[in-house]
């Protein structure tokens, strides 16, 4: 999923979209991730601080991994999706070990797992539906009698846990697993739908494909630790080595600040903790900058003014 | 209603080179006959008779206006290969579907890519290896003029480039519009000649192109 993504994007392209560089030094920086509600998120943090506070804000264009490295160094300030329990090992450098970064202690619950289009969902209500050869026939796109099965972009941290589930669950054998692009998987979407045609693939929520299409989380044994056994992707065999056969552990994501910066900006950390948004909140963000194409800061300055009582109570103590 | 389907049997040929014409089908597309109420196979032959009788591609292959509901921009192409549709992406959750033709190996990718360069009768060179087997094909070998009824670019092409860097890889007409719906050539993407004059007018260079994934087998990215 997007929220495993460690690469950067053309930073000048990003900032051109996300508005423009700052003329002088702003007070503080907000890391922006390359998804949608991420991207409104900082937006949305930005326009209230400043509004709150009287300060300016930067927000910068960044990977997770680079953010959190920013966050103690001192050239990030706030990040404002984590995605947990993705990034839970960098949650344990960073904020168990080091202390140099503080998670916020509201939470927007996520989910990640399968789903099906409409014509698939009456043949995959289950997992073990795809380890039927006969039923993923169906699934087949190219030709060869086997079903292709979409499990993530290739630089997404998600993906090798897909593969790793569909080697435990089995279905590996009977389907071919497909890498690509998150934009060529939701295209495949929208072409599936249009032609009423079956297909299975991962998908994670919030996010906007729900308003897009009328989707099917496939059922899975809920999660159990005892049966989620992943070895650490450092490990060049982690695939191989690991083995989970239920479904993924509720998934959240929360907003995270430099210790450093809480210490000195007391008063903003404390707007952060106050931060609030609902899942149907994060949809709609999504929607918004991915389907509606808005851009990030203009609907930041919309949610904002729409809002103002609300953004005005987070800056209270 | 969807009036075309795909079955597909038996080894994958080899169709050698880029952007040739026509050489052997390699998958099945089934079509509904609506007077039997039956799929049909639609393979070269039959696709030929039907079209010599109505002098036109099966409904399902004809432009038209369709439901689309994307995330993507409008004036952007989706192309999935396995279904013989392009989509041009419009406002309002639509989006103008096209009848292609396409290739099995030599388009065995999915990505996302961008028109680089448009053309008005475009000069087709046949590949080196099509010269070297074909007599017809190496009169040509230093280019066949656009404009040809038998070029078999059509009239317009759309080169698509990933950054500044053509694929070799085009989105072209055809001399035997009978082919659109069928795997029977390899390489690049084919419309009926009135078609692909209509994309052309409405693409400008620059527009993304999503090629949609025909597999883990043949996916290996752009």
């Amino acid at each position: 999923m997007k929220r495993n993504d460690l690469r950067l994007l053309a930073p000048a392209a990003v900032a051109a979209w996300l508005g423009a560089y700052p003329t002088h030094a702003a007070d503080l920086a907000i890391s922006a991730p390359n998804w949608p509600s991420g991207q409104a998120t900082a937006n949305i943090l930005k326009v209230g601080i400043e509004k709150d506070f009287g300060l300016q804000v930067e927000v910068k264009p960044m990977g997770t991994m680079n953010s959190f490295v920013g966050l103690e160094a001192g050239t990030v300030d706030i990040q404002p999706e984590i995605w947990r329990p993705n990034f839970d090992d960098l949650v344990q450098k960073y904020v168990e070990e080091k202390g140099a970064v503080k998670l916020a202690g509201k939470q927007v619950p996520a989910w990640q797992g399968l789903c099906a289009t409409p014509a698939a969902a009456a043949t995959f209500k289950s997992v073990s539906d795809l380890g039927d050869p006969e039923k993923t026939e169906v699934l087949d796109t190219d030709g060869d009698g086997q079903g292709e099965i979409w499990i993530g972009a290739p630089t997404w941290l998600s993906t090798g846990i897909e593969r790793v589930r569909a080697k435990s669950y089995g279905y590996e054998k009977n389907l071919h697993l497909v890498e690509a692009e998150e934009d060529v998987a939701m295209a495949a979407v929208d072409a599936a739908v249009a032609t009423e045609q079956p297909m299975v693939f991962y998908c994670y929520a919030p996010h906007h494909v729900f308003q897009l299409h009328d989707l099917t989380r496939l059922e899975e044994p809920a999660h159990d630790p005892a049966k989620w056994n992943l070895v650490s992707a450092q490990d060049p065999l982690w695939i191989t080595k690991s083995n989970a056969t239920t479904a993924w552990d509720t998934a959240h994501f929360q907003i995270g600040y430099a210790t450093a910066f809480a210490t000195k900006r007391p008063d903003v950390a404390q707007f952060l903790e106050n931060v609030d948004f609902t899942p149907e909140e994060v949809t709609q963000m999504s929607y918004a900058l991915g389907v509606e194409r808005q851009a990030p800061l203009d609907y930041a300055k919309k949610w904002v003014e729409q809002n103002a009582a609300r953004v005005a109570g987070w800056g209270k103590p | 209603m969807i009036l075309t389907k795909m079955r597909r049997f038996g080894p994958v040929l080899v169709a050698a080179g880029l952007c040739l014409g026509p050489l052997v089908a390699l998958a099945q597309t089934q079509i509904y006959d609506a007077r039997t109420g039956k799929w049909v196979d639609y393979d070269k032959k039959k696709a030929r008779q039907l079209y010599a009788r109505n002098k036109q591609l099966p409904e399902a292959f004809q432009r038209q206006v369709v439901p689309f509901r994307t995330a993507e921009a409008p004036g952007t192409i989706i192309i999935d290969g396995n279904q013989h549709f392009l989509y041009l992406v419009q406002p309002g959750g639509q989006a103008i579907r096209y009848g292609i033709g396409v290739g099995r190996e030599g388009f065995g990718w999915a990505g996302i890519v961008r028109v680089g360069r448009k053309a008005e009768n475009p000069t087709w060179t046949p590949p080196p290896e099509m010269v070297a087997r074909d007599p017809n094909a190496a009169k040509w070998a230093a280019g066949m003029p656009g404009g040809r009824p038998d070029n078999p670019l059509g009239p317009r092409a759309m080169y698509l480039y990933v950054g500044d860097s053509d694929t070799i890889y085009r989105i072209h007409g055809t001399i035997e519009p009978w082919t659109i719906g069928l795997d029977v050539s390899s390489g690049c993407i084919r419309l009926n000649n009135d078609d692909v004059v209509d994309l052309y007018s409405r693409v400008d260079v620059g527009a993304k192109v999503i090629v949609l994934m025909q597999g883990a087998a043949l996916y290996k990215g752009v």
